[in-house]
């Protein structure tokens, strides 16, 4: 046993295992060519991201166009980082309707926890898989309501349709709402 | 007349010579991102020309125009001679280095050896005595930055160079003493014949019956390969730059010009290492078959070509080295240093010495 010991010793026995195992990665990516390499040749390939990826945020709209935000605020209260301000604001001549007059996100402090996108209740907001968003000014990054609606309108090109035209058949308690659905007899 | 064919011959192959070495250089930078990377299932660089060929002249033209920062409170002279004191030493041994079979030509009259720039009798001892003094280019860099990890690159960097070049001399010593003689030019030409008269296995100097007695120097070959990475400052005793210990060691405060300036030295003392680690115990520009197979006039083709082939194999065996090991600790380096590379080496003389008084009887 201290025999082998000493041969191995000699012979550099480990550092030859460990240089075997290095010129057979090297056999393998050069001349047999069954071996890739695991790099990404980042700008000119990219990922294939999966559909839950956190990237930038979006706000949606519904299919004619207005967009789905009811300015409730609590985006904004649910917010760690503290990046959303949501003014929110009277739908004019409908009393009981409210939208998001100005909606901001200063993305130099969010942490793409999605919290924000689980607290909407109309579901107005959703992560796109858009991360190339270096920017020479950090105040470019502070989004208003346009880019983020923009945002939504480049990631999501197919939109809901409105909540009463989703589901006819459920009681629709807003009666600020000017063009009800037919109910179906 | 003759003197000026002469002198114009010198500067000839002084001017080939350094040419093909800071090419060499160059493009090690290249080869040596480039074999890691395969080694290590990553690319290396891509970008700059196909398969990222021309990235060393990226990176030349990127050193050359970078801003040349003298750190404040540093010695100005010391700081500016340091990277000189590097380079010079690295690129001055390569004077005395066999390339080629030692055959003359007749031009003008004048007797001319063209693949040996000069043939002095102490070759190798010139080549180590320079290469010392690469190390205070490394001392006196890491001193004058005025910084405390220069510094500590520095001090490593004196007491591993001064150990392991301890080793290097008493490895040779061996072949010394099988070729009798410290001309480079002599030592190669000593192992004529085939693959079994290099130094590495030695047979053919003894006498009558015992010709077949290998006079193996493969103990004083290992050690001087270990001793030679350790004496170029590479990896697994990297010490002196140690990146993730000392930052970059005794080059932490270099930048532009005077960087490069030590990168070439590192580059060149690799190379410098392989030519003599091929001429000492590879038998230099001999094939390892007995003879050439070209024709006369062209056999030199065949000599430059084997001892590429032999430098280059070094060259590789450094980036194998690199990819694989990880860096010694400090008292381990100086521990195998003077505990197991010393007495090996010191036995080798011993046993080669006692071998050869008996074969010669």
């Amino acid at each position: 046993m201290a025999v082998a010991q000493w041969v191995k010793t000699l012979t550099f026995y480990e550092i030859l295992v460990g240089m075997k195992a290095t010129i057979t990665v090297l056999i393998q990516r050069i001349i047999l060519r069954n071996r890739k390499a695991i790099t990404l040749q980042y700008p000119h390939e990219k990922r294939e991201l999966p559909g839950t990826y956190r990237g930038m945020i979006a706000l949606l709209r519904y299919d004619d166009g207005t967009d789905k935000c009811v300015g409730c605020d609590l985006c904004e209260s649910a917010c760690p980082s503290r990046v959303i301000t949501v003014i929110s604001s009277e739908v004019e001549g409908e009393p009981m309707k409210r939208y998001a007059k100005e909606y901001y996100m200063d993305m130099t402090r969010c942490l793409f926890c999605g919290l924000c996108v689980q607290a909407c209740p109309v579901d107005a907001l959703a992560m796109t898989t858009e991360y190339e968003w270096a920017k020479y000014n950090k105040r470019d990054l502070r989004l208003n309501k346009e880019q983020l609606l923009a945002l939504g309108d480049r990631n999501f090109p197919v939109r809901e349709k409105k909540l009463e035209f989703q589901h006819p058949n459920v009681a629709y308690f807003n009666i600020g709402h000017k063009n009800l659905p037919p109910k179906e007899s | 007349m003759e003197m000026l064919v002469f002198a114009g011959a010198a500067v000839v192959k002084i001017a080939v010579v350094m040419g093909v070495v800071l090419l060499t250089v160059a493009f090690l930078t290249l080869a040596e991102r480039k074999v890691l990377s395969w080694m290590q299932d990553r690319m290396g660089p891509m970008e700059v020309g196909p398969y990222g060929t021309l990235q060393p002249i990226a990176d030349g033209i990127k050193l050359f125009f970078k801003e040349d920062i003298i750190p404040a409170g540093a010695n100005r002279f010391l700081f500016s001679l340091a990277p000189i004191l590097s380079l010079v030493p690295a690129f001055i041994g390569f004077a005395v280095v066999p390339y080629g079979p030692n055959r003359e030509i007749e031009l003008f009259g004048v007797t001319i050896k063209p693949f040996i720039i000069t043939d002095i009798n102490i070759g190798i001892l010139y080549i180590l005595a320079f290469v010392s003094i690469g190390a205070y280019g490394v001392i006196l860099g890491g001193w004058a930055s005025n910084n405390k990890y220069s510094l500590l690159g520095g001090l490593r960097s004196a007491a591993q160079v001064i150990s392991y070049e301890l080793n290097i001399g008493l490895a040779i010593i061996g072949v010394l003493i099988l070729s009798g003689s410290l001309s480079m030019v002599t030592i190669a030409e000593k192992q004529a014949g085939s693959i079994l008269n290099w130094n590495i296995i030695g047979m053919g100097h003894g006498g009558g019956i015992w010709w077949w007695f290998p006079v193996t120097q493969i103990v004083a070959f290992v050690v001087y390969i270990i001793s030679a990475v350790a004496e170029t400052n590479r990896l697994p005793f990297d010490l002196p730059e140690a990146e993730s210990e000392l930052v970059a060691g005794w080059m932490t405060e270099y930048s532009g010009m005077r960087f490069a300036f030590f990168f070439m030295a590192e580059y060149a003392n690799m190379i410098l290492v392989s030519c003599i680690a091929s001429v000492l115990f590879l038998g230099g520009y001999h094939a390892p078959y007995p003879g050439t197979r070209l024709p006369d006039n062209l056999s030199w083709i065949e000599g430059v070509a084997w001892f590429t082939v032999k430098v280059y194999a070094f060259l590789f065996l450094f980036f194998w080295l690199r990819a694989t090991l990880p860096r010694l600790r400090y008292d381990q380096l100086m521990r195998f240093g003077w505990k197991v590379m010393l007495p090996l080496a010191l036995g080798n003389i011993v046993i080669t010495s006692i071998v050869v008084y008996f074969l010669r009887d």
